[in-house]
């Protein structure tokens, strides 16, 4: 970007890849919902409350819970990479 | 050339700033500002996380002006980068944290000494421009390429002062031992950084112990608490004691490993008290491999010796700072930097 400042932009003005978002389903009947889990304490049991409802009140055909390494830690790309074969839905959740 | 920008208020708007007015980036001040360092500016020193900006010396150099760095102190602030960007020491996950942990850079060797980074009276801040604005110089990098704002990429609850600077040396002139770098290998004619993910210091006052256990027993307190993360994840714990507190125990004949040791093995609480209030939860005795019944068992505030940082700084006065840590995702880091 050009920059017509008299001074420098020090965040290199917008340099960043712009990434587009994946398409938004419209409705969940049928579809494979995953649900990353960030290790929080009791993560898992809201997760698994979730999930369920999911089933039955949108028809969700399967829900597949994936835990990362580390609350602190982002997850590891071939966590993202597989969960993004299997899943048609991702949701990030945060346990504590 | 637009007259009518008022740059100082163009930079707080624009939240290139922390806060406080900058150093307005030129092309002229910021050649200025590389004449400090013999790297390359194009030169990539690494991603900064969590919004993976890429770090050129040039961008170091940016910032360090914007700072208020001399020259001479853009060395120590690459140094200090390159370390914060390891793997292990985790700067993306503190960038996001609800926490307001911030990496505490201690500057060892002759190097530090002749660009005056103070490590004697207030030296955690503020007054001294070589502490002041290498740290602030770091804060504005994570800010500025990394997007670690408040109430955006990063969840902190309160941030903290040290996110302002964390930058200091030890008191070298006034120590009974040798430096923290120098208890690691390294040799005292090199010059080191070790960054840590602490708190802010919270200032423990003994004017009164006249013999190392007293004394000890009172900073390891302090070093425990309810609420701390340190007590159920291995974290790093900085602690830096004046020259009395560390004269003290120096003249009763204990060495800094000593002292590191003692305060390592009095640092404790026993699970039942720490049940009181707190992050205390049976999932995390248990993680910690730790039956939560068992109420007597001790539980260390640093779980790991050598994740125990003893430094000796500050001025002459009976007090011993101590720097809580943050989790395990988190490992402190050291090496020596370019001049």
């Amino acid at each position: 970007m050009p920059n017509e400042l008299p001074f420098i932009d020090p965040t290199r003005g917008g340099s960043r890849t712009k990434l587009q978002r994946a398409p938004r389903p419209m409705d969940l009947a049928g579809k494979v919902v995953g649900l990353l889990d960030n290790t929080k304490e009791q993560a898992d049991i809201i997760l698994a409350a979730v999930g369920e409802d999911l089933r039955k009140r949108y028809g969700v055909a399967d829900v597949i819970i994936t835990r990362k390494e580390f609350f602190s830690k982002p997850a590891k790309p071939e966590l993202l990479d597989d969960m993004a074969q299997k899943v048609d839905v991702a949701i990030a959740a945060v346990g504590g | 050339m637009t007259a009518a920008i008022d740059e100082f208020q163009f930079f707080l708007e624009k939240e290139w700033s922390d806060g406080f007015p900058v150093v307005t980036p030129t092309e002229a001040r910021v050649r200025w500002m590389l004449e400090g360092t013999r790297c390359d500016p194009e030169e990539i020193i690494g991603h900064v996380p969590p919004a993976g900006e890429v770090m050129s010396v040039r961008d170091v150099a940016i910032h360090a002006l914007m700072a208020g760095c001399r020259p001479e102190y853009l060395p120590v602030v690459i140094g200090a980068m390159r370390l914060i960007l390891r793997e292990e020491f985790n700067m993306g996950g503190v960038q996001c944290t609800m926490h307001g942990v911030a990496p505490l850079m201690i500057v060892n060797g002759p190097y530090a000494l002749k660009i005056g980074v103070n490590g004697a009276n207030g030296c955690f801040g503020p007054g001294f421009r070589a502490n002041a604005t290498i740290g602030r110089a770091i804060r504005l990098l994570l800010m500025n390429l990394g997007a670690g704002l408040a109430g955006k990429a990063s969840a902190t609850v309160f941030a903290s002062p040290i996110r302002y600077t964390a930058c200091l040396a030890e008191n070298v002139a006034h120590t009974p031992w040798e430096t923290l770098a120098v208890s690691r290998g390294y040799s005292p004619d090199e010059n080191v950084i070790t960054c840590a993910m602490v708190e802010s210091p919270r200032l423990h006052f003994d004017d009164v112990s006249t013999e190392p256990e007293r004394l000890l027993r009172g900073i390891a307190d302090s070093m425990t608490s309810t609420g701390s993360w340190n007590m159920w994840f291995s974290s790093d714990v900085v602690v830096a004691m004046t020259p009395q507190h560390a004269g003290l125990c120096a003249d009763a004949g204990m060495s800094r490993a000593d002292v590191q040791r003692r305060l390592w093995e009095l640092a404790e609480r026993p699970q039942s008290n720490l049940k009181r209030g707190g992050n205390w939860r049976p999932e995390r005795a248990l993680a910690m491999g730790i039956d939560p019944d068992d109420d007597d068992h001790p539980i260390k505030a640093v779980k790991d010796v050598n994740r125990l940082h003893l430094i000796v700084a500050g001025g002459m006065g009976p007090i011993t700072a101590v720097c809580h840590g943050w989790n395990e995702s988190s490992h402190a880091v050291h090496g020596t930097y370019d001049t």
